[in-house]
């Protein structure tokens, strides 16, 4: 699919209303079991954004200010006038500032696990610093079930690490500093004008369950939900409760 | 030839099951681990060292690192102001700035013109990539590392330059409305300008620009692979080919008076290479930008798979290295100034020449007085010899 002059990797299931489906820390692999639950409920589109997964970066587009217009020109560029918007962490962020800023089709909007918001002092981190912090720790508080659904490189194909770090190279460039939040984001949030769902892994410890009912709680009207037996990536760990979840939520 | 004393100022006094127990003891030993009034003796020891030099004919590197026992000299800027009023002879290289992780190049370069006129014209500028734990250390994004290290450079050689009254800057990554040297250098238009790298797409650029490659402990084979890429450049693009002052070797030196000394004492100086370049995993093998993603698989795993050999960065196979292997690799010259000497050309002769010797002479538990007796055995018996075998 192309938006903008931007070849991007799509990954795409299901019929009916539009959904959007923003990836986290890295990119959904093309085996991934949640998007195919969540087209249960909609016709999904997962697009892997520039540096991440298959999609290559233009030159110079470094920053989330690159990432909100290509996402709200990716929402000109599907049909119908009512989308989904579904962010999982890092994606969850650029949906709430898609959302902030405004836009005629957004109809619904999912933040999984989102970051983006710094609500705590100024000497206490909201959000674990991956870049930072031993990757054991950043595993432990990451998944609910480490052993069973972190990354495990010595199994990966050479493939499925190359993609991995192309991620990772992504995130860093358009989050290091400051560290995965926009300072004026909070500020913005009560001008969210949808219908919001706010779902948290319980055991997340990148960025807690408090951090999110925070978060929930700048949105007008949104809605907490704590997701069990999930950590940062329920849609890895609990993809079917995450998608009856949203499910449920888009009924209403 | 031209010789130059390096010394980092490392601080090896902390214990060694803290230090074996730390995964960084680059960017992370607490502070409280450091006595300042230690620190003080060897701020002023390092000086005297240098001061030494000055008197006998080696210029100084003045070495700018993030942070711990591996350097106590995170501040270059200050170190360089004190060799600046205290030094009458040589010249002093700044190398260097790690200008890709500061944040107002600007100020850098108002800081170098400031220590080239106090120095009335005995600057040298060198650059440094940097990377690992320096990039925390810094708060510097690691991926785009690269872009930002040349617009500095840029940038700083345009302020340097650039006499005719304020001067604005709006590029990608620094922007800046009034840029008005006072004073501009004293050398026109800017002081000479080094890197030090042994990454060949890098003295790929250096070539082209004419700067001073220095390539630091990469021995002869990383060396060579450099500074052919640093010709070829050149060739490539029609330019003349450089002359050997456009190429420095960096290695560990110490002359004894016998060569049991010269090794025993020698040896000393590898304490850098052991202790210095142990990282946690998040600041080298997963740091962002740190390597193409086409090799990670590789890096990533724990250990190479059936048939594989395993790609390492450079300073991995320099991590417990003896004094042997280090001197057969060459990337140590060590023993009486007869055998010094005989190593110092046959590495000159086997890289086809250079023009700057810089040579790491403290180093770990290299106490002062050693320092000061191996930098004056290269001095009276070793520089002058290389300087006659190298001439013309």
């Amino acid at each position: 699919m192309i938006v903008h002059g931007i070849e991007l990797e799509v990954l795409s299931a299901g019929q009916g209303r539009p959904i959007v489906l923003l990836h986290g820390m890295t990119s959904l692999a093309p085996s991934a079991a949640f998007p195919r639950l969540l087209a249960a409920h909609g016709s999904v589109v997962a697009p892997s954004l520039p540096g991440f997964g298959g999609t290559a970066r233009p030159k110079d587009f470094d920053t989330v200010y690159d990432l909100v217009h290509l996402v709200r020109a990716l929402l000109d560029a599907l049909p119908g006038d009512a989308v989904t918007l579904v962010g999982l962490s890092f994606g969850g962020w650029i949906a709430a500032e898609v959302a902030a800023a405004g836009h005629p089709k957004l109809a619904r909007l999912v933040l999984v696990d989102p970051v983006g918001i710094k609500i705590s002092d100024r000497q206490t981190a909201d959000i674990l610093d991956i870049f930072n912090r031993d990757p054991a720790e950043v595993r432990a508080a990451a998944y609910h079930d480490a052993p069973r659904f972190a990354p495990d490189f010595d199994a990966m194909e050479d493939a499925e690490i190359v993609r991995y770090a192309r991620d990772r190279d992504a995130l860093c460039l358009y989050g290091w500093n400051p560290y995965l939040y926009n300072p004026r984001l909070p500020y913005w949030l009560p001008r969210i004008a949808v219908p919001t769902l706010v779902a948290w892994g319980e055991s997340d410890r990148i960025v807690t369950p408090a951090y999110g009912r925070a978060y929930a709680g700048l949105i007008p009207g949104a809605r907490f939900e704590a997701v069990a037996n999930a950590g940062h990536h329920p849609d890895i760990e609990q993809p079917e409760a995450l998608a009856g979840l949203i499910g449920a939520f888009l009924a209403e | 030839m031209q010789l130059w004393f390096h010394n980092e100022n490392t601080y090896p006094f902390v214990p060694k099951e803290i230090t074996d127990a730390a995964t960084s003891v680059r960017a992370s030993l607490p502070g409280h681990l450091l006595d300042p009034r230690i620190a003080a003796d060897l701020f002023h020891e390092c000086m005297d060292e240098s001061l030494l030099c000055d008197d006998v004919g080696i210029n100084i590197v003045s070495i700018e690192h993030h942070s711990g026992i591996n350097s106590l000299y995170g501040a270059s800027p200050i170190i360089l102001g004190a060799l600046a009023r205290q030094t009458r002879n040589v010249r002093i290289l700044s190398q260097g700035t790690l200008i890709s992780l500061r944040h107002d190049p600007v100020r850098v370069a108002e800081e170098y013109a400031t220590a080239d006129v106090m120095l009335r014209g005995r600057l040298d500028i060198g650059f440094v990539k940097s990377g690992d734990s320096e990039m925390a250390s810094n708060n510097a994004n690691p991926v785009g590392n690269l872009e930002r290290f040349w617009e500095a450079i840029d940038l700083i050689a345009a302020a340097l330059k650039h006499t005719d009254g304020p001067m604005r800057w709006e590029g990608k990554h620094y922007t800046h409305r009034h840029i008005n040297l006072w004073p501009r250098p004293y050398q026109q238009p800017h002081p000479p300008m080094w890197a030090a790298t042994g990454d060949p797409e890098t003295s790929r650029e250096l070539g082209l620009r004419g700067m001073v490659n220095s390539v630091v402990l990469r021995g002869i084979d990383g060396t060579k692979r450099a500074w052919g890429a640093y010709r070829a450049a050149r060739a490539e693009a029609g330019l003349p080919e450089p002359a050997l002052d456009r190429f420095a070797y960096a290695a560990f030196v110490y002359v004894g008076d016998t060569d049991e000394e010269g090794v025993e004492v020698g040896s000393k100086l590898l304490w850098f290479l052991n202790t210095r370049l142990k990282q946690a995993p998040q600041f080298s093998k997963f740091l962002p930008g740190r390597m193409p993603p086409e090799m990670a698989p590789q890096v990533y795993r724990t250990g190479p798979r059936p048939g594989e050999t395993r790609v390492a960065r450079p300073a991995d196979g320099l991590i417990g290295m003896t004094a042997e292997q280090a001197i057969q690799r060459q990337i140590m010259f060590a023993g009486n100034p007869d055998t010094v000497f005989r190593q110092i050309m046959a590495a000159y002769d086997t890289l086809g020449g250079f023009g700057h010797l810089i040579f790491i002479g403290r180093s770990g538990y290299l106490t002062h007085k050693e320092a000061e007796k191996g930098i004056r055995l290269l001095a009276k018996e070793v520089l002058p010899r290389v300087r006659e075998a190298t001439r013309g």
